[in-house]
Protein backbone atom coordinates (compact mmCIF):
# COMPACT_ATOMS: atom_id res chain seq x y z
CA UNK A 1 0.00 0.00 0.00
CA UNK A 2 2.07 2.79 -1.32
CA UNK A 3 1.54 6.41 -2.25
CA UNK A 4 2.40 7.61 -5.72
CA UNK A 5 3.57 10.90 -5.69
CA UNK A 6 4.28 13.66 -7.85
CA UNK A 7 5.99 16.81 -7.53
CA UNK A 8 5.84 18.96 -10.54
CA UNK A 9 7.04 21.83 -11.09
CA UNK A 10 6.96 24.43 -14.04
CA UNK A 11 10.37 23.68 -15.25
CA UNK A 12 10.50 20.05 -14.50
CA UNK A 13 9.14 16.97 -12.01
CA UNK A 14 11.11 17.16 -8.95
CA UNK A 15 9.58 13.99 -7.27
CA UNK A 16 7.78 11.13 -9.04
CA UNK A 17 8.05 7.90 -6.80
CA UNK A 18 6.98 6.42 -4.38
CA UNK A 19 6.28 7.05 -0.27
CA UNK A 20 4.47 5.70 2.38
CA UNK A 21 3.28 8.67 4.23
CA UNK A 22 3.43 12.45 3.80
CA UNK A 23 2.80 15.52 6.03
CA UNK A 24 1.41 18.76 4.26
CA UNK A 25 1.39 22.19 6.18
CA UNK A 26 -1.21 24.46 5.44
CA UNK A 27 -2.91 27.80 6.74
CA UNK A 28 -4.87 25.60 9.59
CA UNK A 29 -1.98 23.24 10.67
CA UNK A 30 -0.33 20.36 9.04
CA UNK A 31 -2.12 17.83 7.49
CA UNK A 32 -0.80 13.99 7.34
CA UNK A 33 -1.99 11.64 4.19
CA UNK A 34 -1.72 7.68 4.77
CA UNK A 35 -2.40 5.35 1.74
CA UNK A 36 -5.89 5.23 0.59
CA UNK A 37 -6.80 8.89 1.80
CA UNK A 38 -9.91 10.31 0.94
CA UNK A 39 -10.01 12.71 -2.56
CA UNK A 40 -9.32 15.95 -1.20
CA UNK A 41 -7.87 19.23 -2.89
CA UNK A 42 -5.62 21.46 -0.55
CA UNK A 43 -4.37 24.77 -0.95
CA UNK A 44 -0.56 24.36 0.73
CA UNK A 45 0.71 27.14 2.18
CA UNK A 46 4.80 28.10 2.14
CA UNK A 47 6.22 25.27 4.04
CA UNK A 48 8.02 22.24 4.82
CA UNK A 49 6.82 18.25 3.11
CA UNK A 50 7.85 15.77 5.00
CA UNK A 51 8.00 12.04 3.26
CA UNK A 52 7.96 8.96 4.62
CA UNK A 53 9.82 6.35 2.55
CA UNK A 54 12.28 3.14 3.70
CA UNK A 55 12.07 4.03 7.36
CA UNK A 56 13.12 8.10 6.92
CA UNK A 57 12.02 11.19 6.57
CA UNK A 58 12.95 13.43 3.38
CA UNK A 59 11.67 16.80 3.85
CA UNK A 60 11.58 19.40 0.89
CA UNK A 61 10.54 22.99 0.83
CA UNK A 62 7.95 24.07 -1.12
CA UNK A 63 6.75 27.77 -2.37
CA UNK A 64 3.44 28.92 -3.12
CA UNK A 65 2.32 24.82 -3.26
CA UNK A 66 -1.27 22.98 -4.10
CA UNK A 67 -2.00 19.38 -3.69
CA UNK A 68 -4.65 16.99 -5.17
CA UNK A 69 -4.85 13.72 -3.41
CA UNK A 70 -6.70 11.27 -5.27
CA UNK A 71 -6.80 7.33 -5.29
CA UNK A 72 -3.45 6.68 -4.15
CA UNK A 73 -1.98 8.94 -5.90
CA UNK A 74 -0.92 12.72 -4.76
CA UNK A 75 -0.09 15.75 -7.14
CA UNK A 76 1.51 18.05 -5.23
CA UNK A 77 1.74 21.34 -7.72
CA UNK A 78 4.55 23.96 -6.81
CA UNK A 79 6.43 26.82 -8.35
CA UNK A 80 9.31 25.81 -6.52
CA UNK A 81 10.45 23.24 -4.32
CA UNK A 82 13.89 22.19 -3.02
CA UNK A 83 15.12 19.00 -1.32
CA UNK A 84 17.05 19.70 1.60
CA UNK A 85 20.11 18.03 0.32
CA UNK A 86 19.66 20.81 -2.41
CA UNK A 87 19.99 23.74 -0.26
CA UNK A 88 23.19 25.71 0.95
CA UNK A 89 22.78 26.36 4.71
CA UNK A 90 24.88 29.52 4.44
CA UNK A 91 22.91 30.94 1.68
CA UNK A 92 19.69 30.15 3.34
CA UNK A 93 20.65 31.45 6.63
CA UNK A 94 21.68 34.76 4.87
CA UNK A 95 18.75 34.92 2.06
CA UNK A 96 16.58 34.90 5.56
CA UNK A 97 18.23 37.69 7.44
CA UNK A 98 17.95 39.70 3.77
CA UNK A 99 14.63 38.73 3.71
CA UNK A 100 14.24 39.43 7.71
CA UNK A 101 15.81 43.20 7.08
CA UNK A 102 13.85 43.84 4.26
CA UNK A 103 10.54 43.16 6.18
CA UNK A 104 11.37 45.32 9.14
CA UNK A 105 12.21 48.50 6.85
CA UNK A 106 9.78 48.12 4.40
CA UNK A 107 7.17 50.72 3.43
CA UNK A 108 4.14 50.98 1.31
CA UNK A 109 1.67 48.62 0.08
CA UNK A 110 3.25 47.68 -2.51
CA UNK A 111 6.66 46.68 -1.22
CA UNK A 112 5.05 45.30 2.15
CA UNK A 113 3.57 42.77 -0.09
CA UNK A 114 6.31 41.95 -2.22
CA UNK A 115 8.47 41.39 1.38
CA UNK A 116 5.65 39.63 3.02
CA UNK A 117 6.15 36.63 -0.28
CA UNK A 118 10.05 36.58 0.03
CA UNK A 119 9.89 36.02 3.78
CA UNK A 120 8.24 32.70 4.21
CA UNK A 121 10.21 31.71 1.37
CA UNK A 122 13.94 32.19 3.13
CA UNK A 123 12.15 30.86 6.27
CA UNK A 124 10.92 27.67 4.96
CA UNK A 125 14.71 26.93 3.28
CA UNK A 126 16.07 27.57 6.39
CA UNK A 127 13.48 25.61 8.63
CA UNK A 128 13.86 22.64 5.89
CA UNK A 129 17.66 22.17 6.78
CA UNK A 130 17.04 22.34 10.39
CA UNK A 131 14.41 19.66 10.15
CA UNK A 132 15.73 16.26 10.77
CA UNK B 1 33.87 47.98 -27.88
CA UNK B 2 34.62 44.97 -29.50
CA UNK B 3 31.11 42.68 -29.29
CA UNK B 4 31.80 39.23 -27.86
CA UNK B 5 32.53 36.78 -30.72
CA UNK B 6 30.69 33.67 -29.84
CA UNK B 7 32.47 29.81 -30.40
CA UNK B 8 34.95 30.65 -32.86
CA UNK B 9 37.91 29.59 -32.47
CA UNK B 10 39.68 30.82 -35.58
CA UNK B 11 42.24 33.39 -34.91
CA UNK B 12 42.34 36.74 -36.42
CA UNK B 13 45.22 37.70 -38.53
CA UNK B 14 46.18 41.53 -37.92
CA UNK B 15 42.58 42.35 -39.97
CA UNK B 16 42.08 44.40 -36.65
CA UNK B 17 41.00 47.57 -39.00
CA UNK B 18 38.98 46.02 -41.51
CA UNK B 19 37.00 44.20 -39.00
CA UNK B 20 36.23 47.43 -37.18
CA UNK B 21 35.35 49.13 -40.48
CA UNK B 22 32.47 45.72 -40.97
CA UNK B 23 31.11 46.13 -37.14
CA UNK B 24 30.07 49.57 -37.30
CA UNK B 25 28.00 47.95 -40.34
CA UNK B 26 26.83 45.07 -38.42
CA UNK B 27 26.07 42.69 -40.95
CA UNK B 28 23.95 45.01 -42.99
CA UNK B 29 26.95 44.84 -45.44
CA UNK B 30 25.94 41.80 -46.88
CA UNK B 31 22.65 42.44 -48.05
CA UNK B 32 24.10 43.48 -51.04
CA UNK B 33 27.01 43.10 -53.71
CA UNK B 34 29.25 45.94 -53.84
CA UNK B 35 29.95 46.72 -57.13
CA UNK B 36 33.55 46.62 -57.82
CA UNK B 37 33.95 50.08 -58.60
CA UNK B 38 33.14 50.09 -54.42
CA UNK B 39 35.93 47.62 -54.01
CA UNK B 40 39.65 48.89 -52.74
CA UNK B 41 42.07 48.26 -55.87
CA UNK B 42 45.06 47.65 -53.62
CA UNK B 43 46.04 43.63 -53.95
CA UNK B 44 47.31 43.54 -50.28
CA UNK B 45 44.13 44.94 -48.91
CA UNK B 46 41.93 42.87 -50.97
CA UNK B 47 43.55 39.70 -49.51
CA UNK B 48 43.16 40.71 -46.34
CA UNK B 49 39.63 41.68 -47.37
CA UNK B 50 38.63 38.37 -48.51
CA UNK B 51 40.52 36.79 -45.37
CA UNK B 52 38.29 38.61 -43.15
CA UNK B 53 35.01 37.45 -44.76
CA UNK B 54 36.01 34.07 -44.56
CA UNK B 55 36.07 34.29 -40.89
CA UNK B 56 33.27 35.81 -40.11
CA UNK B 57 31.73 33.99 -42.87
CA UNK B 58 32.68 30.81 -40.31
CA UNK B 59 31.65 32.46 -37.34
CA UNK B 60 28.12 33.23 -38.21
CA UNK B 61 28.19 29.57 -39.30
CA UNK B 62 28.98 28.36 -36.30
CA UNK B 63 26.33 30.58 -34.30
CA UNK B 64 23.86 29.25 -36.65
CA UNK B 65 24.52 25.63 -35.49
CA UNK B 66 24.31 26.74 -31.73
CA UNK B 67 21.36 28.67 -32.20
CA UNK B 68 19.60 25.57 -33.75
CA UNK B 69 21.03 22.99 -30.70
CA UNK B 70 19.32 25.39 -28.47
CA UNK B 71 15.80 25.96 -30.29
CA UNK B 72 15.84 21.77 -29.75
CA UNK B 73 16.30 22.37 -25.68
CA UNK B 74 13.64 25.13 -25.84
CA UNK B 75 11.25 23.42 -27.27
CA UNK B 76 12.41 19.71 -24.73
CA UNK B 77 11.85 22.87 -21.71
CA UNK B 78 8.29 23.45 -23.18
CA UNK B 79 7.75 20.01 -23.29
CA UNK B 80 8.97 19.32 -19.76
CA UNK B 81 6.64 22.37 -18.31
CA UNK B 82 3.84 20.87 -20.09
CA UNK B 83 2.55 18.06 -16.76
CA UNK B 84 2.95 20.61 -14.73
CA UNK B 85 0.56 23.02 -16.51
CA UNK B 86 -1.92 19.95 -17.65
CA UNK B 87 -2.71 19.43 -14.07
CA UNK B 88 -3.26 22.67 -13.28
CA UNK B 89 -5.41 23.48 -15.74
CA UNK B 90 -7.02 19.88 -15.14
CA UNK B 91 -7.82 20.85 -11.14
CA UNK B 92 -8.37 24.54 -11.77
CA UNK B 93 -11.65 22.78 -14.17
CA UNK B 94 -12.92 20.78 -11.56
CA UNK B 95 -12.48 22.94 -9.45
CA UNK B 96 -14.57 25.35 -11.39
CA UNK B 97 -17.03 22.48 -12.24
CA UNK B 98 -17.83 22.68 -8.34
CA UNK B 99 -17.59 26.07 -6.90
CA UNK B 100 -19.41 27.89 -9.28
CA UNK B 101 -16.81 30.17 -9.82
CA UNK B 102 -18.75 33.66 -10.24
CA UNK B 103 -20.04 33.98 -6.89
CA UNK B 104 -16.47 33.49 -5.45
CA UNK B 105 -14.34 36.68 -5.52
CA UNK B 106 -10.53 36.46 -5.57
CA UNK B 107 -8.19 39.68 -5.62
CA UNK B 108 -6.83 38.42 -9.24
CA UNK B 109 -9.68 38.30 -11.11
CA UNK B 110 -11.00 41.69 -9.38
CA UNK B 111 -12.13 43.75 -11.92
CA UNK B 112 -11.63 47.58 -11.59
CA UNK B 113 -12.02 50.54 -13.82
CA UNK B 114 -8.38 50.90 -15.47
CA UNK B 115 -6.32 54.11 -15.00
CA UNK B 116 -3.30 52.71 -15.26
CA UNK B 117 -1.83 49.74 -16.92
CA UNK B 118 1.30 47.52 -17.20
CA UNK B 119 3.32 46.21 -19.53
CA UNK B 120 5.31 43.63 -19.08
CA UNK B 121 7.81 43.76 -22.36
CA UNK B 122 10.00 40.21 -23.00
CA UNK B 123 13.01 41.10 -25.09
CA UNK B 124 16.02 38.90 -25.73
CA UNK B 125 19.39 39.50 -23.73
CA UNK B 126 21.64 39.30 -27.25
CA UNK B 127 21.93 40.68 -30.70
CA UNK B 128 22.13 39.05 -33.83
CA UNK B 129 18.71 37.85 -33.77
CA UNK B 130 17.42 39.60 -37.12
CA UNK B 131 14.49 41.93 -36.11
CA UNK B 132 13.17 39.79 -33.66
CA UNK B 133 14.13 42.98 -30.32
CA UNK B 134 12.85 45.57 -33.07
CA UNK B 135 9.16 44.09 -33.61
CA UNK B 136 8.61 44.02 -29.91
CA UNK B 137 9.87 47.39 -29.03
CA UNK B 138 7.94 48.52 -32.19
CA UNK B 139 5.34 46.67 -30.55
CA UNK B 140 5.33 48.25 -27.11
CA UNK B 141 5.81 51.69 -28.80
CA UNK B 142 2.25 51.20 -30.73
CA UNK B 143 0.80 50.04 -27.60
CA UNK B 144 1.98 52.50 -25.67
CA UNK B 145 0.54 55.57 -28.09
CA UNK B 146 -2.51 53.55 -27.78
CA UNK B 147 -2.44 53.96 -24.47
CA UNK B 148 -1.80 57.03 -23.99
CA UNK B 149 -4.38 58.05 -26.52
CA UNK B 150 -7.07 56.72 -23.91
CA UNK B 151 -5.68 59.07 -21.32
CA UNK B 152 -4.59 55.99 -18.98
CA UNK B 153 -0.81 56.15 -17.32
CA UNK B 154 1.05 53.22 -17.84
CA UNK B 155 4.29 51.63 -16.64
CA UNK B 156 6.92 49.52 -18.21
CA UNK B 157 8.69 46.36 -16.91
CA UNK B 158 10.94 45.64 -19.19
CA UNK B 159 12.17 41.64 -19.50
CA UNK B 160 15.56 41.11 -21.02
CA UNK B 161 19.07 43.67 -21.41
CA UNK B 162 18.19 44.25 -25.00
CA UNK B 163 14.75 46.00 -23.55
CA UNK B 164 16.44 47.56 -21.15
CA UNK B 165 18.81 49.59 -22.89
CA UNK B 166 16.14 50.52 -24.92
CA UNK B 167 13.87 52.35 -22.08
CA UNK B 168 17.04 53.46 -20.51
CA UNK B 169 17.62 55.52 -24.01
CA UNK B 170 13.83 56.89 -23.44
CA UNK B 171 13.23 58.44 -20.47
CA UNK B 172 10.32 60.02 -21.27
CA UNK B 173 8.53 56.38 -20.60
CA UNK B 174 8.52 55.11 -17.24
CA UNK B 175 10.12 52.18 -16.72
CA UNK B 176 9.42 50.33 -13.21
CA UNK B 177 11.88 47.39 -13.25
CA UNK B 178 14.38 45.94 -15.16
CA UNK B 179 15.00 42.40 -15.12
CA UNK B 180 17.74 40.48 -16.57
CA UNK B 181 18.09 36.76 -17.16
CA UNK B 182 20.64 34.22 -18.09
CA UNK B 183 20.38 31.53 -20.14
CA UNK B 184 16.93 29.26 -20.52
CA UNK B 185 14.18 30.32 -18.24
CA UNK B 186 13.79 29.17 -15.05
CA UNK B 187 10.62 28.96 -12.47
CA UNK B 188 12.74 31.32 -10.52
CA UNK B 189 13.20 33.52 -13.42
CA UNK B 190 9.17 34.06 -13.64
CA UNK B 191 8.57 34.16 -9.80
CA UNK B 192 10.52 37.45 -9.93
CA UNK B 193 8.42 38.66 -12.72
CA UNK B 194 5.14 37.18 -11.10
CA UNK B 195 5.88 38.23 -7.59
CA UNK B 196 6.46 42.21 -9.09
CA UNK B 197 3.09 42.28 -11.19
CA UNK B 198 1.71 40.34 -8.45
CA UNK B 199 2.22 42.88 -5.81
CA UNK B 200 1.31 45.96 -8.12
CA UNK B 201 -1.97 44.45 -8.78
CA UNK B 202 -2.95 43.61 -5.56
CA UNK B 203 -1.71 46.89 -4.32
CA UNK B 204 -3.64 48.35 -6.46
CA UNK B 205 -0.46 50.70 -8.24
CA UNK B 206 -1.80 49.62 -11.79
CA UNK B 207 -5.28 47.90 -12.67
CA UNK B 208 -4.07 45.69 -15.71
CA UNK B 209 -0.90 43.96 -16.44
CA UNK B 210 -0.19 42.96 -20.17
CA UNK B 211 2.22 40.70 -21.11
CA UNK B 212 3.77 41.66 -24.65
CA UNK B 213 6.12 38.38 -26.19
CA UNK B 214 6.97 36.49 -29.20
CA UNK B 215 4.71 33.54 -30.06
CA UNK B 216 7.05 30.49 -31.19
CA UNK B 217 4.81 29.69 -34.78
CA UNK B 218 7.27 27.54 -36.51
CA UNK B 219 11.41 27.85 -37.32
CA UNK B 220 10.39 30.76 -39.62
CA UNK B 221 7.97 32.52 -38.31
CA UNK B 222 6.64 34.49 -35.18
CA UNK B 223 4.90 36.50 -34.06
CA UNK B 224 4.28 39.48 -31.41
CA UNK B 225 1.35 39.13 -29.10
CA UNK B 226 -0.43 41.70 -26.36
CA UNK B 227 -1.91 39.13 -23.60
CA UNK B 228 -3.41 40.28 -21.03
CA UNK B 229 -2.33 38.61 -17.61
CA UNK B 230 -4.33 40.32 -15.03
CA UNK B 231 -7.29 40.17 -13.86
CA UNK B 232 -7.65 36.86 -14.70
CA UNK B 233 -11.12 37.66 -16.94
CA UNK B 234 -13.74 34.31 -16.72
CA UNK B 235 -15.62 36.60 -19.74
CA UNK B 236 -16.00 40.00 -21.16
CA UNK B 237 -13.34 42.73 -21.55
CA UNK B 238 -12.10 44.98 -19.45
CA UNK B 239 -13.25 48.40 -19.35
CA UNK B 240 -11.44 51.85 -18.39
CA UNK B 241 -13.19 54.28 -16.16
CA UNK B 242 -15.45 55.66 -18.70
CA UNK B 243 -16.43 51.95 -20.15
CA UNK B 244 -13.96 52.33 -23.37
CA UNK B 245 -12.57 48.90 -24.20
CA UNK B 246 -8.62 49.35 -23.26
CA UNK B 247 -7.67 45.92 -24.63
CA UNK B 248 -5.55 45.87 -27.75
CA UNK B 249 -7.05 44.41 -30.85
CA UNK B 250 -5.75 41.18 -31.06
CA UNK B 251 -5.23 40.85 -27.21
CA UNK B 252 -6.00 37.32 -26.43
CA UNK B 253 -7.02 36.12 -22.56
CA UNK B 254 -6.25 33.72 -20.30
CA UNK B 255 -9.44 32.25 -19.22
CA UNK B 256 -10.59 30.60 -16.21
CA UNK B 257 -13.62 29.35 -17.03
CA UNK B 258 -14.84 26.63 -19.95
CA UNK B 259 -15.54 27.70 -23.77
CA UNK B 260 -18.21 25.78 -25.22
CA UNK B 261 -18.22 23.37 -22.16
CA UNK B 262 -14.75 22.01 -22.48
CA UNK B 263 -11.65 24.18 -21.53
CA UNK B 264 -9.82 26.12 -23.90
CA UNK B 265 -6.32 24.95 -23.48
CA UNK B 266 -4.02 27.59 -24.76
CA UNK B 267 -3.04 25.58 -28.47
CA UNK B 268 -2.19 22.74 -26.83
CA UNK B 269 -5.33 20.43 -25.96
CA UNK B 270 -3.47 17.42 -24.94
CA UNK B 271 -4.57 15.86 -21.91
CA UNK B 272 -2.26 13.37 -21.77
CA UNK B 273 -2.20 11.80 -18.58
CA UNK B 274 -5.88 9.71 -18.49
CA UNK B 275 -6.50 11.58 -15.75
CA UNK B 276 -9.66 9.95 -13.20
CA UNK B 277 -12.36 12.91 -13.06
CA UNK B 278 -12.78 12.40 -9.45
CA UNK B 279 -16.89 13.40 -9.30
CA UNK B 280 -16.74 13.99 -5.14
CA UNK B 281 -13.67 15.96 -4.67
CA UNK B 282 -13.66 17.25 -1.23
CA UNK B 283 -11.77 20.69 -0.53
CA UNK B 284 -9.77 21.09 2.59
CA UNK B 285 -10.26 24.82 2.98
CA UNK B 286 -13.17 26.85 1.30
CA UNK B 287 -13.07 26.92 -2.80
CA UNK B 288 -12.15 30.39 -2.50
CA UNK B 289 -8.99 29.73 -0.66
CA UNK B 290 -8.35 26.88 -3.00
CA UNK B 291 -8.60 29.04 -5.68
CA UNK B 292 -5.91 31.91 -3.91
CA UNK B 293 -3.37 29.30 -3.69
CA UNK B 294 -3.49 28.33 -7.62
CA UNK B 295 -3.59 31.12 -9.12
CA UNK B 296 0.04 32.28 -8.02
CA UNK B 297 0.91 28.93 -9.91
CA UNK B 298 -1.00 29.56 -12.78
CA UNK B 299 0.11 32.91 -12.93
CA UNK B 300 3.99 31.94 -12.78
CA UNK B 301 2.88 29.35 -15.34
CA UNK B 302 1.78 31.47 -18.08
CA UNK B 303 4.82 34.03 -17.27
CA UNK B 304 6.74 31.14 -17.87
CA UNK B 305 5.42 30.32 -20.51
CA UNK B 306 5.66 33.47 -22.33
CA UNK B 307 9.54 33.66 -21.48
CA UNK B 308 10.31 30.10 -23.01
CA UNK B 309 7.86 30.64 -25.90
CA UNK B 310 9.93 34.07 -26.35
CA UNK B 311 13.39 32.38 -25.82
CA UNK B 312 12.54 29.82 -28.35
CA UNK B 313 11.53 32.45 -31.50
CA UNK B 314 14.17 34.87 -30.43
CA UNK B 315 16.65 31.12 -31.05
CA UNK B 316 14.71 30.60 -34.34
CA UNK B 317 15.24 34.55 -35.20
CA UNK B 318 18.83 34.15 -34.65
CA UNK B 319 19.13 31.11 -36.78
CA UNK B 320 17.97 32.45 -39.67
CA UNK B 321 19.95 35.85 -39.40
CA UNK B 322 22.95 34.01 -39.10
CA UNK B 323 22.08 31.81 -41.69
CA UNK B 324 21.34 34.43 -44.36
CA UNK B 325 25.09 36.19 -42.98
CA UNK B 326 26.57 33.24 -44.11
CA UNK B 327 24.87 32.99 -47.25
CA UNK B 328 25.64 36.78 -47.87
CA UNK B 329 29.54 35.95 -46.86
CA UNK B 330 29.95 33.50 -49.07
CA UNK B 331 28.43 35.52 -52.35
CA UNK B 332 30.64 38.58 -51.12
CA UNK B 333 33.59 36.44 -50.80
CA UNK B 334 32.94 34.94 -54.55
CA UNK B 335 32.76 38.15 -55.42
CA UNK B 336 36.10 39.88 -53.80
CA UNK B 337 38.32 37.06 -55.23
CA UNK B 338 37.09 37.86 -58.59
CA UNK B 339 37.56 41.37 -58.43
CA UNK B 340 41.12 40.24 -56.65
CA UNK B 341 41.98 38.27 -59.54
CA UNK B 342 41.29 40.32 -62.30
CA UNK B 343 43.24 42.97 -60.46
CA UNK B 344 46.38 40.22 -60.49
CA UNK B 345 45.87 39.60 -63.94
CA UNK B 346 45.66 43.17 -64.97
CA UNK B 347 48.83 44.03 -62.36
CA UNK B 348 50.62 41.09 -64.49
CA UNK B 349 49.56 41.89 -67.91
CA UNK B 350 50.92 45.34 -67.20
CA UNK B 351 54.41 44.64 -66.03
CA UNK B 352 54.50 42.25 -69.18
CA UNK B 353 53.88 44.69 -71.04
CA UNK B 354 56.37 47.09 -69.74
CA UNK B 355 58.72 44.61 -70.17
CA UNK B 356 58.03 43.78 -74.03
CA UNK B 357 57.82 47.88 -74.79
CA UNK B 358 61.41 48.04 -72.81
CA UNK B 359 62.63 45.02 -74.89
CA UNK B 360 61.37 46.31 -77.95
CA UNK B 361 62.81 49.88 -76.93
CA UNK B 362 66.62 48.43 -77.10
CA UNK B 363 66.35 47.01 -80.25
Amino acid sequence: MILNLFVLTPSRIVWDSEVKEIILSITSGQIGALPNHAPIVIAVDIGILRMHLNDQWLTMALMDSFARIGKNEIIILVNDAEKNSDIDPQEAHQSLEIAEAALRKVEGKRKTIKANLAFPQSRTRVETINVI
Amino acid sequence: MSQPWVSSDQPFRNTHDMFVQHQSRRFSVFNTIPRPSNIKCNLRELRQRIATVKNTQKITEAMKLVAAAKVRRAQEAVVNSRPFSESLIDVLYSINQQAQLEDVDIPLTNIRPVKKVALVVITGERGLCGGFNNFVLRKAEARIAELENLGLDYTVISVGKKGNSYFIRRPKVSVDRFIEGEGFPTAKDSQVIADDVFSLFVSEEVDKVELLYTKFVSLVKSNVVIHTLLPLSAKGEIRDGNGNSVDASEDEFFRLTSKDGKLAVERDKSMGKSDVFYPNMEFEQDPAQILDALMPLYLNNQILRALQESLASELAARMNAMSNATDNAIDLKKSLENVYNRERQSKITNEILEIVAGAEALL
